[in-house]
């Protein structure tokens, strides 16, 4: 048999790097570089260099009825059942743009059929953020980084290189020195009217299930105020795609109170589409018992993921690279699969015709899709509501002797991927304070539990621990922990 | 009777071969005869995507071989890793042909049974510059070409409606447009070290534009040349004397060329300065390893000398992941360009990795690629 090649985008972010993947007649993966995409000319991230193992046969999805392995026709009728028995009322509909816009857009069908609206796990307060464009960075005179571009959105990182060779200052937010960076400011947002923007600057910060929605806020009013220019990157590959439903007017929660939703017991029924709230919560364990709380879980994905062992159903779809479909990337530029996968599209047309709408195909999504493509391109500048000015923006008290340990969000984290980076960042002051040993370990603690991690040393401010890997330790993006050299 | 050392020049013997190929048709006449002589199981080629995107394949499909016919300019790969461990013939420029000695150096590629029709080659541009040069200098928009063409120094774009444009490779380099870095300090144009090295350099005359001229460098060239006549697939003829000169000139004239580059792009150092050079040039590095995935002459395989060191984990400025692999290839790097290709965050990483070898290469008179003759000159120096 000859190989299969694939022509696909990186899940791993919103930046939606086009890459080839191999498929030889064993089943075995390998990448290859696609030089022509115009997003990323063949560069990859080592995410992106990692995608055979991330979608590796072991971790493809598989349809289950509670717990056990059934054929797909099964698994769906099981789900359509749930779904007619559910009350309405409380059901609640996940997909935060880990898949194409077809999907997501059958997806909405469903929600429709069911009077309810699709969860993104962002709050719609913030939903409308503008997009970035990532030629426009290389000619900035002058950007302010709210983002670790090294760890978050590297192939952002030739921009701003190529903006420095064009004259352009960076200055840093944040805790970590960036080698890009003129300068790495630890300001407060209070301070933020320090960094002297004008309209030759350009704001560049994320917006994710756990980003601070105030500080989004507070970003936009700043480049209202100052007359710059912001961008918000997004952290899967498909998160633009999550608005072309047409409901953004619709209240959208964040995830963190989706899940309070379903600990009050306001939510009996969740479907998530390709989303695991226990992978994208900074606290997995605290996820896990919530989700509990539920009395039906259905879940489409392609993926196997810590969700699918306790779902009462799993329908599985092929890995993102094998479908059809297309994708909008942090630029809202259209990317496109050349694979013809449509076992997502299928069951949920299949699900949506069980509760008693509409069959659909591929084709109509595809064509409703582009046609909310062209639509949203007529009202791309409206920035919403997020654009009114807030204080408050919260920072936690560190007691004398703890120390703050904050997460790094990174495309491994949301997918609890390997990588290598079993290790924390400490400052040299602290590294000396508790007298570490090179090569030796450091003991984490908070009311969790400890935990001996390796570590690394950092130009970071004192009090601060950084973790790019999340940690049983941890509470959520920040906890409060105490630290002893082990 | 072909024997090595002969120079031809010859054609496809199908029309449609002849009008699609480059040059004539002459490989991929050779690569589908091979194929279905049984010469080889597979050969390596490349499906066209569009005008300036294609991706190696490896395939029994004789259509495969008919539909891969003709030259992408803006197709920068390296087919070298491709051929690693199978029984192929396949195209090549120089450097992915000199990937493929240094595999087979350390027994990743059987030589014996892989087929290297050799490409002589000026030179390789990136796909998305390549349609920004067609918009910018051109004047031409990028969906309208249909096929390119180097000749004389000039690169010539043709579009569908027939029209040619063609603008000096010297003018476009000057507006930061043109080949790879790489290609332009590149020192093998025609590749020597395959079995047949072809090329357009020496046709002259009726058949300028749709015959290729091609050297018989070993007994498998013999046998792949004699394969295809045979077969009834390719049509030749002894090149002529005029022919083989203007061959060579030309061959000249490009090496003098990246001689000039290269005395450009390789500027001494100062002592002292060193360390902080290398240190500087990686410091932006995000650890992706893309660059020793794509490196053809490297065959160590994921848990290898250099990946032993690649750990988030070290605090070092300059990963030692770096410091082994400049080590480790100054004895095999062969300036292909695949490296500074991929990166991420765009170091100059072919400049980085030359300038380390060069000297050494230099000093033990020993150019990587070229032969099966000349082991790794660190595996073997006198200790
Ligand atoms: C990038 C490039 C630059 C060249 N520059 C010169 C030059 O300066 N002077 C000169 O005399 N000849 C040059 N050539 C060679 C020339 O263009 C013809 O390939 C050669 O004359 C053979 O012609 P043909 O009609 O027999 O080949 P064809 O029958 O057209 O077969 C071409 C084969 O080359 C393969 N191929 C196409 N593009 C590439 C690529 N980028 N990398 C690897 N394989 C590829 C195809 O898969 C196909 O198998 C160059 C070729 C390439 C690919
Ligand atoms: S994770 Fe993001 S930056 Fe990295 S390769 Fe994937 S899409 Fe590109
Ligand atoms: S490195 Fe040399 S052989 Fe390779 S594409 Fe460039 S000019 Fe051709
Ligand atoms: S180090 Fe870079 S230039 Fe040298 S052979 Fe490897 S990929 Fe090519
Ligand atoms: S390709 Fe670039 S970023 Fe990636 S490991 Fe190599 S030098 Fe570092």
């Amino acid at each position: 048999m000859k190989e299969t090649i694939y022509q696909t985008i990186c899940p791993g972010c919103g930046i939606g790097c086009g890459l080839y993947i191999r498929k030889n007649a064993d089943g075995k993966l390998s990448i290859d570089h696609m030089k022509s995409s115009p997003v990323n000319l063949g560069k990859l991230c080592r995410f992106g260099m990692k995608l055979p193992h991330y979608y590796a046969k072991e971790n493809n999805a598989v349809n289950l009825v509670n717990g056990s392995s059934a054929v797909a026709e099964t698994a769906i009728k099981a789900a359509v059942e749930i779904l007619k028995e559910a009350d309405s009322s409380s059901i609640a509909l996940l997909s935060v743009g880990n898949t194409t816009n077809e999907e997501q857009m059958a997806f909405t069908k469903l929600a429709a059929t069911l009077e309810t609206i699709v969860q993104t796990g962002v709050s719609s307060e913030c939903l409308n953020v503008p997009m970035a464009s990532l030629v426009e960075i290389e000619n900035a005179k002058r950007i302010v980084l709210f983002i670790d571009p090294y760890v978050q959105y590297p192939l952002i990182v030739r921009r701003l290189l190529a903006a420095k060779k064009n004259g352009a200052s960076i200055v840093a937010v944040g805790t970590q020195p960036l080698n890009l960076a003129d300068e790495t400011l630890d300001l407060k947002p209070e301070n933020h009217d320090e960094l002297k923007l004008d309209s030759e600057s350009l704001i560049i910060a994320d917006i994710h299930p756990n980003s601070d929605i105030m500080l989004a806020k507070s970003l936009l009013a700043l480049a209202q105020k100052t007359y710059a220019k912001i961008q918000f990157m997004r952290p899967f590959m498909n998160s633009f795609g999550t608005g072309l439903s047409g409901d953004q007017e619709s209240k959208k929660v964040g995830l963190a109170e989706l899940l309070e939703d379903i600990e009050l017991g306001n939510i009996r029924t969740l479907v998530v589409l390709d989303s695991d709230p226990i992978e994208l919560m900074p606290d997995n364990e605290a996820a896990v018992e919530s989700l509990k709380k539920l009395n039906n879980l259905i879940v489409i994905s392609s993926r196997s993921s810590p969700i699918t062992e306790f779902a009462n159903v799993v329908i599985a779809s092929e890995p993102v690279y094998s479908k059809a479909g297309t994708f909008l990337n942090t630029e809202g530029k259209l990317l496109e699969n050349s694979g013809a996968g449509k076992a997502g599209v299928d069951a949920l047309s299949l699900l949506n015709a069980g509760i008693g709408g509409k069959a659909f195909t591929y084709d109509e999504m595809n064509y409703l899709v582009l046609k909310a493509i062209e639509a949203q391109k007529e009202k791309r500048s409206v920035v919403t509501e997020c654009s009114v000015s807030v204080d408050g923006v919260s920072s936690p008290e560190i007691p004398e002797g703890m120390y703050e340990l904050k997460y790094l969000y990174n495309p491994f984290m949301w997918f609890d991927q390997q990588d290598d980076n079993d290790f924390v960042l400490l400052n040299r002051n602290t590294v000396r304070k508790l007298g570490l040993k090179k090569g030796g370990c450091v003991n984490l603690k908070s009311n969790r539990g400890e935990l001996k991690m390796r570590f690394r040393v950092e130009a970071l401010p004192n009090g601060l621990v950084l973790t790019a890997k999340k940690l049983p330790v941890a509470r959520g993006t920040s906890t409060i922990v105490s630290m002893e050299g082990c | 009777m072909i024997e090595v050392g002969d120079k031809v020049i010859g054609y496809s013997t199908d029309p449609g071969v002849r009008n699609k190929g480059a040059s004539g048709g002459l490989v991929t006449a050779i690569l589908a005869a091979a194929l279905e002589k049984g010469l080889v199981e597979e050969v390596v080629v490349l499906k066209h995507i569009n005008e300036y995107e294609a991706i190696p394949i490896i395939t029994s499909d004789v259509e495969d071989v008919l539909a891969s016919a003709g030259s992408m300019h803006t197709v920068p790969v390296n087919l070298a890793k491709y051929a690693v461990g199978k029984n192929v013939a396949m195209p090549g420029k120089p450097c992915d042909i000199r990937g493929v000695i240094e595999q087979a150096k350390r027994n990743e590629v059987n030589i014996d049974n892989t087929y290297l029709i050799g490409l002589n080659c000026g030179g390789t541009m990136y796909p998305v510059q390549t349609q920004e040069m067609l918009i910018n200098m051109y004047d031409i928009d990028p969906e309208d070409v249909k096929g390119e063409n180097i000749e004389k120094g000039n690169l010539i774009f043709r579009t569908k409606s027939g029209e040619e444009k063609g603008i000096s490779i010297d003018e476009l380099e000057e507006a930061g447009y043109g080949r790879r870095v790489s290609c332009r300090y590149c020192d093998v144009k025609i590749p020597v070290n395959a079995d047949l090295a072809c090329g357009n350099w020496g046709v002259i005359g009726e058949l300028s534009g749709n015959a290729t001229f091609c050297e018989v460098m070993n007994e498998k060239g013999v046998r792949l040349l004699e394969n295809a006549i045979d077969a009834g697939y390719i049509e030749i003829e002894p090149a002529s004397e005029k022919a083989i000169a203007i061959r060579e000139k030309v061959n000249n004239v490009m090496l003098s060329m990246g001689e000039k580059w290269s005395e450009k792009i390789f500027t001494e150092i100062p002592d002292g300065e060193r360390t902080q050079y290398y240190m500087e040039q990686f410091a932006d590095c995000i650890n992706c390893g893309a660059c020793k995935e794509v490196c053809p002459v490297c065959t160590c395989g994921e848990d290898s000398k250099c990946t032993m060191y690649h750990n988030l984990e070290d605090n070092y400025r300059m990963s030692m992941f770096h410091m082994v692999r400049l080590m480790h290839l100054s004895d095999s790097c062969i300036g292909c360009g695949q490296c500074t290709d991929v990166c991420p965050v765009d170091i100059p990483l072919t400049t980085i990795f030359r300038r380390f070898a060069d000297k050494s290469q230099k000093k033990y008179n020993y150019k990587a690629g070229m032969t099966l003759e000349r082991p790794p000159f660190l595996e073997v120096m006198p200790r």
